[in-house]
């Protein structure tokens, strides 16, 4: 933006009126819809199907539907690309879109069937009303805000990705900010386009932060769940969910082991190392430097509940929806007015990470600090502990296990990170992500092939783990943070 | 008066497992009958027959004169004109108070919807509450939308599946009254299924026992409580002493004394009697042979144990004037007993 400013009115209006820049609006725009609805639709249909119905392997559709999370989009776009070429441009990005998002809607509209009491269309079939117009009066308001809120993630996600269209060959913002900045050092244009990006992840906050009004669910122990019989269409469901495995999950992994062992006698092992320990490094150094800071506002959210938190929930929206590319590139704008010495060094890498991340971490962390009770704090105080000596000796302690998964989640999302990293990393560093991104750029699939294999076993599946450890903890402790919190209300009135 | 619903040999397994057999019995137009059975005893499975969400095995449901389940047919809940109150009111929580009741009433006007609305919102007491939304009522107040919803169309029977279970236990009474006023009110015919006996008996017109998947005792809540057909019954149904005895010279000969029994016994027949405390009267007498040896002080009454000859019993006495640990007393049994030979 500072950036952009500099311009001038003149030459920004010039650069947005281009034919060219409608094409990008019209592409991403495009692309967004398809995914959003794409993986509204199957993410629904699967979290039903699982929830709600009688269908059978339940529990290997249910990890089918969340495995995806595993794959960053640009791991599963050089899967298929490599399956044929003729996966590319919108339809690739499309498909490879499509499978990275279904999993959150699957998420969000599985907690929201959770949260619904199926007695309420049984006490509605009584009413007169067939199964259709239960499931269209009923069910799909209980599960609308979860559904239509997911979308809108979905199209930001895709709206910010890089690695899948910049693979796929698809002209969307981000690939022409990446390619106006890198290839022709034209920095205006990838400021002003970064501009409009920046506008459109704005009004699909906006209109994220208006889904959000639910109806509070009336709180019950325990609901009991009914089963839909499916009757004859139970083939189809069958059926159906096979394809969405095959395409999602079976077809990637089988073609990443296929060029692994095709480029297996020519694999670099040199390089394949010097990409791995880079990668570990990145991981590590940006998970304890997130952390730190991410624990540090986490303990000031929970503990000293008041104005800051609710600037800092809208801060985590807002940065965490800035696409990578326009975070990254505002960094070396920022650096090269002001400290140009910091230009591709590792040092400015982390920094980009704390800012692509902060709001990841203060999230998970929230968590374990919440969980500690008041009253042990309480109690060390008047054992003689100032507050400090408090959080050092009791606080932290006691919540070490959520820590330090939250510096795994972190350092596991540090890995993954394709387009920060593409850009600022100093000349001659290569992580695992930047050279499967080359490597597949120039359709070198076998010599991709091992760092796909292992950006899945190192960062993808332990990511996954850690994710559904924190979601199950997350789930555990909301009746502890709301007697934590009710605690803390009741010794403030004293 | 006429039968609104009847059940004839009704029969449902789960896989092996036999949750009713052989279940029969009918409800009268406008009568509220309770069923009273321990949780897992079939008593939500046999409100889902009725309403239609599980099919029959065997046997048959007949609601006002047209047979709506057997084993080769079974009409969709939707089709059966059937009111249902779930355990946690399962109020729909994205539609008003009014559009959660006007829910099932599609077939009306929008006219004739708010004149039902109107007429049920000033039945249930909660004229006010019109445009609210669920999650801003009470418990009991969603209880009573609830049945308010179930009430609209006017269902040919009304189930209610522990609709107080959920709620704290002083709700719970005053709730308990209202809704019998309001289904007396509306003139409605009610199954209320429980599993709290003091519920059961206070509010039906007649209680069913669903015990192990059977009917083991239906009728009047008065009959049900002074007459229950076995000695496990009488303990379910309240506190009871049951003490051994045997019929000598038409009274039962215990070691509380000669009592009345019920139902004349042949002579020698051995059994147990089965005594309510509040039929035990307990006379302060120095040279009483049983001794008080516990109280428990309820405010209006007193739990009195007392140890005896037949081993510790316990009486229900007025409150103020209960006797005090240690007290020698006389035991007497007032009235006539129930009796159970030892088959």
């Amino acid at each position: 933006m500072i950036r952009t400013a500099q311009i001038g009115l003149v030459d920004l209006i010039e650069n947005l009126v281009r034919v060219r820049t409608l094409e990008l609006i019209v592409n991403s725009l495009s692309l967004s819809v398809a995914v959003c609805l794409t993986a509204v639709t199957i993410g629904t249909v699967q979290a039903w199907l699982v929830y709600r119905s009688d269908i059978s392997y339940k529990k290997f559709f249910r990890l089918v539907a969340i495995v995806p999370l595993a794959f960053p989009s640009y791991v599963l776009a050089y899967a298929w690309i490599s399956v044929s070429s003729a996966v590319s441009g919108f339809l690739g990005s499309w498909l490879v879109l499509s499978i990275s998002t279904a999993p959150y809607v699957f998420l969000a509209v599985t907690a929201a069937l959770r949260r619904h009491n199926s007695a309420s269309e049984e006490v509605a079939r009584t009413l007169g009303r067939s199964q259709f117009s239960v499931a269209k009066s009923i069910t799909w308001p209980a599960i609308r805000p979860a559904a239509l809120g997911s979308g809108l993630l979905v199209a930001l996600y895709t709206l910010s990705d890089f690695g899948a269209v910049s693979l796929m060959r698809f002209d969307t913002f981000t690939r022409a900010i990446y390619n106006a900045y890198r290839a022709s050092f034209d920095r205006n244009t990838a400021a002003a386009l970064a501009l409009i990006l920046i506008a459109l992840t704005l009004v699909l906050i906006y209109l994220e932060n208006r889904t959000r009004i639910s109806h509070a669910s009336v709180a019950i122990d325990q609901f009991r769940v009914l089963k839909t019989k499916l009757g004859p269409w139970k083939g189809v469901a069958q059926l159906g969910l096979s394809i969405w495995f095959i395409l999602g999950v079976a077809i990637p992994i089988a073609s990443i082991f296929y060029w692994t062992v095709i480029g297996q006698s020519r694999a670099n092992f040199g390089e394949i190392s010097r990409a791995f320990v880079n990668t570990l490094g990145y991981g590590i150094a940006g998970g304890v430097l997130v952390a730190f800071f991410g624990l540090a506002i986490a303990i000031l959210v929970v503990r000293y509940p008041g104005k800051y938190s609710g600037r800092v929930e809208q801060t985590i929206l807002i940065t965490h929806a800035l696409p990578g590319v326009v975070v990254a590139l505002s960094f070396v704008f920022l650096v090269n007015q002001s400290i140009p010495i910091l230009y591709q060094t590792s040092a400015l890498v982390l920094m980009t990470y704390l800012a692509l991340f902060l709001p990841n971490a203060v999230t998970v962390l929230k968590v374990p600090i919440a969980q500690v009770p008041i009253g042990i704090e309480e109690v060390a105080r008047t054992l003689g502990s100032n507050p400090i000596q408090t959080l050092r000796r009791v606080v932290i302690p006691a919540a070490a296990p959520g820590i330090l998964s939250a510096v795994a989640f972190v350092g596991l999302t540090v890995i993954k990170e394709l387009p920060a990293t593409l850009i600022l990393r100093p000349t001659g560093i290569e992580t695992l992500a930047t050279r499967l991104w080359s490597a597949t750029s120039v359709n070198a699939f076998s010599a991709a092939a091992p760092y796909a294999l292992l950006l899945i076993l190192i960062a993808g599946i332990p990511a996954l783990l850690v994710n559904r450890e924190i979601r199950s903890v997350q789930n555990q402790s909301n009746l502890e943070v709301d007697t934590s919190s009710a605690k803390l209300d009741i010794s403030e009135v004293k | 008066m006429s039968e609104k619903l009847k059940l004839s040999g009704v029969s449902k397994s789960f896989g092996q497992t036999s949750v009713l057999q052989d279940v029969s019995f009918s409800v009268t137009d406008g009568t509220l009958l309770t069923i009273l059975g321990t949780s897992g005893g079939g008593k939500t499975t046999l409100l889902r027959l009725i309403a239609g969400f599980d099919t029959v095995d065997s046997g048959s449901i007949v609601m006002n004169g047209r047979e709506v389940s057997s084993d080769s047919m079974s009409l969709p809940p939707e089709k059966r004109n059937v009111g249902f109150v779930p355990q946690e009111s399962a109020l729909f929580p994205h539609l008003s108070v009014s559009k959660n009741i006007s829910y099932g009433l599609s077939h009306l006007n929008s006219a004739a919807q708010d004149t039902k609305v109107s007429e049920l919102l000033e039945l249930i007491g909660m004229g006010d509450y019109r445009n609210s939304l669920p999650e801003t009522l009470s418990g009991g107040q969603r209880q009573r939308v609830a049945i308010a919803r179930a009430l609209a169309p006017n269902p040919d029977v009304v189930l209610l599946d522990e609709p107080f279970a959920a709620l704290d236990a002083q709700l719970r009474s005053k709730l308990r009254e209202d809704v019998r006023a309001i289904l007396r009110s509306a003139n409605a015919t009610a199954i209320l299924v429980t599993h709290d006996q003091e519920e059961a008996l206070s509010i039906a017109d007649k209680v069913a026992i669903l015990r192990d998947g059977k009917v083991a005792q239906i009728g009047s809540p008065r009959s049900i409580y002074s007459q229950p057909v076995d000695v496990d019954l009488a303990k379910f149904l309240g506190d009871a002493v049951v003490i051994p005895g045997i019929v000598k010279a038409g009274k039962i000969s215990t070691q509380l004394g000669d009592l009345i029994p019920n139902v004349a016994q042949p002579e020698g027949t051995a059994g147990h009697v089965a005594i309510r405390p509040e039929n035990l009267y307990l006379q302060p007498d120095p040279k009483g042979l049983a001794t008080v040896t516990g109280r428990q002080f309820f405010g209006h009454d007193a739990l009195v144990e007392v140890r005896t000859a037949a081993g510790t019993v316990k009486a229900r006495t007025s409150g103020p004037i209960s006797p005090e640990v240690g007290m020698p007393v006389t035991v007497w049994v007032r009235g006539s007993v129930n009796f159970y030979p030892i088959s």
